[in-house]
């Protein structure tokens, strides 16, 4: 029962952890802004496209988002080499996210041009604006306002979902405390020291998120 | 390319697979439930003590908020390595998947309560201010006021999140606990294919999954007031294909 903590190792090491959440941080950025072009390529197929585009972006979505990325990424690192194609772990990582993150924001996007309201851009055609116009000052606020929030959740949640990048080997915050752990073997500390980086990164990034959000689109964030 | 995939076919697709991954999968869908379950209680308390306003209960409050602030906020792969280095440290002796269900209770706790908390949230304050006007005590108002009004606010949410736990219980495989994902690494093991082995754990995971998050979409619509149902429906009518002429 007795365990005396040491984080003198841990201490020392925290320069080479900070660079992991440099790349947890990458790792998350990277996926979220392919994942939102797949996301944004989705929602307008979803909402403009023929029947048939429509269905194929619904099985995407269906699949990616009923299913756990880290079997995706199992699939795409060890299943694809069997037919040829052989990827790096990091490629593998951040296509598994992209693909998987895709998934999701595709449903966001879409609610989020879904909730412009019809009665709003016939307004937009009354005032005599110009369909540019109408994008810019109308449709695109208003967007902005209802999905900013649930973007920034999702943001946060990629954060926390790179470190699945530490079981194949992508040397990230939780890869690098790995390391640590097992070259120190002061696993609890090296483990709370890493809990505590997450949460100091993700409150960081909702906290500036929020400040941008309220600043640039009204929107009303809660960071609590 | 496909030959090897092709020639274990028949070996790989036997009544013990079969068995084998179902059994997995009901081991998955067990933690999840318990872990959830055992979170949504858990979050219950957690919602009552932040909706405390005496000063005595300050410091529980205090305390109970850090928890759910941080525990939202660190990843469940994290989660699991300190809970079982944790409970080796301590010396207990208590098995893996016992440890990745305790951290689903750890983490499920933090976000359901945050759940329950927006739901209760949800009723009108006049009730409560109704509640006070009739002198309903605290336990009373929480009973006979706020659940009854806002357990079908709490429910969808509350069961969406239980479905996506389910994917995340995958991660539980990287400590060696015998579920869905560690299944196909045993069966990996085996030597059969990985195309052949995680397809098939995909399509488990889909099996499991999909139903479920139907059944919560069914809940939700079920569930939602007749007004909330008319409001979404306008929605739907107003976005969709007939919205490009006017744009455009």
């Amino acid at each position: 029962m007795d365990y005396t903590f040491q984080f003198s190792n841990v201490i020392q090491n925290l320069p080479y952890l900070l660079k992991g959440a440099v790349l947890t941080l990458e790792i998350a950025f990277v996926s979220f802004w392919l994942g939102s072009a797949i996301g944004l390529a989705g929602a307008m197929a979803k909402l403009h496209g023929g029947r048939l585009l429509r269905a194929l972006v619904s099985v995407y979505i269906t699949l990616f988002t009923n299913t756990p990325a880290l079997v995706q990424i199992f699939f795409l690192f060890y299943a694809l080499p069997d037919v040829g194609i052989v990827l790096e772990p990091m490629t593998a990582v951040l296509i598994g996210l992209t693909l998987n993150s895709g998934a999701y924001l595709t449903d966001i996007l879409r609610s989020g041009v879904e909730s412009v309201r019809k009665a709003e851009i016939e307004t937009a055609v009354t005032l005599g604006m110009s369909g540019l116009q109408t994008v810019r000052y109308v449709i695109l606020p208003h967007i902005a306002k209802t999905i900013y929030a649930p973007l920034c959740n999702f943001f946060v949640w990629l954060v926390l979902g790179s470190s699945l990048g530490a079981i194949f080997g992508v040397e990230e915050l939780t890869g690098r405390a790995i390391n640590i752990s097992t070259a120190n073997l002061r696993t609890i500390e090296t483990f709370s020291v890493v809990a505590a980086i997450y949460v100091a990164l993700t409150f960081i990034a909702s906290i500036a998120l929020g400040l941008v959000g309220r600043h640039l689109f009204r929107a009303k964030i809660k960071v609590f | 390319m496909f030959d090897l995939i092709i020639s274990q076919a028949p070996r790989f697709f036997t009544w013990y697979t079969f068995v084998f991954v179902l059994e997995a999968m009901g081991r998955t869908l067990m933690m999840t439930v318990i872990g959830c379950s055992v979170g949504a209680v858990a979050g219950f308390a957690i919602t009552v003590i932040r909706s405390t306003t005496s000063n005595w209960m300050m410091l529980f409050r205090l305390a109970v908020t850090v928890y759910v602030e941080v525990f939202r906020r660190i990843p469940f792969l994290v989660i699991l390595f300190i809970v079982m280095y944790a409970s080796q440290g301590l010396g207990s002796n208590i098995s893996l998947s016992a440890i990745a269900t305790v951290s689903i209770c750890l983490v499920a706790t933090a976000f359901l309560s945050e759940i329950i908390r927006a739901g209760l949230e949800s009723v009108p304050r006049q009730q409560l201010e109704a509640a006070q006007v009739m002198n309903f005590g605290f336990t009373r108002t929480l009973f006979m006021v706020l659940l009854p009004q806002s357990w079908k606010v709490i429910l969808p949410p509350a069961f969406a999140f239980m479905v996506m736990f389910i994917k995340d219980t995958s991660l539980a495989s990287q400590m060696g606990v015998v579920e869905l994902t560690f299944t196909g690494k045993v069966l990996m093991n085996r030597g059969y294919s990985p195309f052949l082995v995680y397809g098939v754990i995909l399509a488990a995971y889909f099996a499991l999954s999909y139903p479920l998050s139907k059944f919560g979409a069914y809940l939700e619509n079920r569930l939602g007031s007749p007004q909330r149902r008319k409001s979404v429906e306008r929605v739907r009518a107003n976005s969709g294909p007939e919205k490009r002429e006017l744009v455009g």
